[in-house]
Order: C-alpha cells, then structure tokens, then sequence
C-alpha cells in the first residue's frame, strides 16, 4: 500500500513514515499543499494521510483541489490533524463533499492506531460507496 | 473550521498561553510518538531516538521559560537586568542555542552582524529568550518551506537605530502580515500561515518579552530577504564614554 503522508513537520513525518513503513507500507512524504499534488501525480497514492494546518495553502484547500482531478477522486483521506474533530464539520459533510474516510485527532491518536486506519481506509471507503 | 476562539472571551495573555499549549503540544506529541515507535520495536533506543527526545524536550522548556519570564517581567515580579549588550554577541549566543533545533530539522543558520555597532542597553536574559524564541519559529518554517534555505540572523544599522532580527528566504511577509497575525493569534489555528504551519507561539512570546524592553516585531527586509526583527536605540550614555 503506498501512502501519501502530507505532514509539515519534518520530526513528526520521520516518525510517522516509520510507524506505516513497518506497517508494510510504502510512504511519500510532502511538507506543502502544492508538494502534495507534485507527489500524488508522481505516483498514484492508495490513502492519503493529511495534517490540515499546512503552511500557505492549508488541508481543506488541498483536498478542494485533490478532488477536482478525476483520477484521484477515489484516493481515500484521512485527517490526522491538531484540528479537534470538535472544530470540524461533521463527519458525514466530510465525507460526501471532501471524500475524508477517518478523522484522527493527533494527540489521541496512537502510531498503532493511525496504522489501523490506513489499512482499513480503502475498505471503509467501498462500504460507503 | 471554526475559530479556536469562537465563543471565549480571552484577554492578550490568555491568547497567549492557549497559542503557547498549542505549540508545546508539538514536541511533547513527538517525543510520545517517538517512545511508541522505540518500545514496539522491540530493541532498546538508539542514540538518535535520544538526541530527538532531548531537542525536543529543550525546545518546549525554553519556550515555556520564555512565556514564563515575559509573566514575570510584565507582572513586575521580575525587574530588567540593564546592561550595555553588543548585538552581535547575542546573536551569536542565539544561534548556538538554536543549533541543535536547526541540525535536527536539516536548516543551516548564518550570521550576519556587519561591523562593529554600538552596544545597546537592555536585559539580556530577556533579549536572548526573544530571538530563541522567534529562532524556533524561523527554524520549523524553513523546515516545512518547499526549498530549503538558511536562517539568517542579521543585525544591521537603520536611521531608526539597531535592526535585529532573523530572516529567510521563503518567508512572504509583508507589513500587513504580522499586524493580521497579532489580532487572530489565540482565536486562529494558523495565525502566521505565510511563515508557518502551526501556532507560531514563539514569534508571539518573542513579541511579549520585547515589550518589556519598550520594543516590538516587526517585519524587516534586508538584502533580499525577508523576516521579524526589532529595533533598538543604542544608548547615548555608552556612546558618550
């Protein structure tokens, strides 16, 4: 499985890239909306794992213009972010409009547990479909 | 996404401190996650995982004894230390303390202090814990900048005094910028999104200690580059002797 990891932070990307690459997974890493769009077209990423709070464009940005390529409108996203999920909208408008399968806030977020969701990512989002 | 502040009413110190545990969250969440990632390996902790837990760990204790002396000062339980301090010394003090946050995060820092300049007067505690501060900042923006370029901390002559500051390349700030920043910081997630991704809390606990020393931040261009600085009046009296 080949993941999209979009995270600014270099220390918390090392860490988790390593937690999903001992998980069997292969990860690119992007620091920025627009390096996000370079990796995702690069290679075709199975689930992407997006932190909102990115410098210059944020998370909800890049996810209005991931969705606008018709080749990547059935890529699963999973927030995992410092954004409460208490601050969002709710799941369900979430999912209809941005195609977000999971929402995982960060500091609750064990590695174990966001290694869970990126596997589970694909299949949850087949169930709503 | 709803403003963090929707709904509270919070005063400038308590938008600062909200910020300020918004950032600590950050290095506080990787040394969690890092001690996750070592104990399920299975093998013991290398010196790598203990040199990041230890940047890490510094990094939130200064920032945290950064906002606690801009308190203490503020609320005068604390008075400033005034002494003659040559700018360039303090600077080269900041970036040996910023050096090991830079070198784990893969940014280069320069210095740049020109000829010699007059000393200032000011409390160098408080001085120093303001550009480590904002350094910290610096330092995790140019992390997450699409190309990686050097932190330049840089002191410079102005009609208006001593320019010192720091600076980067990718760092798009405009006179506007840090005006924006200050009126949402505590209400906004992302209240600097043109320098950095998260809180920024350190170019506002910067901001508050420099206010001690009746100075503040503002957005400063030199030689091509763009950053935060302040300036300070050099003291007549030393000019004098």
């Amino acid at each position: 499985m080949h993941i999209l990891l979009i995270e600014p932070d270099a220390v918390q990307a090392n860490i988790y890239r390593d937690a999903l690459q001992k998980a069997g997974c292969t990860v690119a890493h992007a620091v920025s909306a627009q390096a996000a769009v370079h990796r995702a077209d690069e290679r075709l990423p199975d689930v992407v794992v997006l932190e909102l709070q990115l410098p210059g464009h944020n998370g909800v940005e890049f996810l209005y213009e991931f969705r606008s390529y018709p080749e990547w409108l059935r890529v699963p996203v999973i927030l995992h972010t410092f954004v409460p999920p208490s601050e969002l909208a709710p799941a369900a408008v979430l999912c209809t409009e941005l195609g977000v399968c999971k929402v995982l806030y960060k500091p609750a977020t064990a590695l174990a547990d966001l290694c869970v969701a990126v596997q589970t990512a694909p299949i949850v989002l087949e169930g709503r479909e | 996404m709803r403003q963090v502040g929707d709904g509270l009413q919070l005063n400038g110190q308590e938008r600062l401190f909200l910020g300020l545990t918004e950032q600590l969250t950050r290095p506080l969440l990787a040394i969690s996650r890092l001690s996750e990632l070592a104990n399920s390996g299975g093998e013991a902790p290398s010196a790598e995982y203990w040199q990041v837990v230890q940047v890490m760990a510094d990094a939130s204790l200064q920032l945290a004894e950064s906002y606690a002396l801009s308190l203490r000062v503020h609320g005068q339980a604390t008075s400033l230390a005034l002494e003659p301090i040559a700018i360039s010394s303090l600077l080269y003090d900041t970036a040996e303390l910023l050096a090991p946050l830079a070198r784990q995060y893969g940014v280069e820092l320069e210095l740049d202090t020109g000829p010699r300049m007059q000393p200032v007067m000011v409390d160098r505690a408080v001085l120093l814990s303001a550009f480590e501060s904002l350094g910290q900042v610096f330092v995790a923006a140019q992390a997450e900048a699409a190309e990686r370029l050097p932190v330049r901390l840089s002191a410079h002559r102005s009609r208006y005094g001593i320019v010192a500051g720091l600076y980067s390349g990718s760092a798009h700030l405009g006179a506007e910028s840090l005006r924006r920043a200050q009126a949402v910081q505590g209400r906004a997630r992302q209240p600097f999104p043109q320098l950095v991704g998260g809180p920024a809390a350190g170019v506002f606990v910067a901001n508050s200690l420099l206010e001690t020393l009746a100075a503040r931040l503002h957005v400063a261009r030199y030689h091509r580059l763009t950053g935060l600085a302040t300036t300070l009046r050099p003291s007549c009296q030393l000019q004098l002797v």
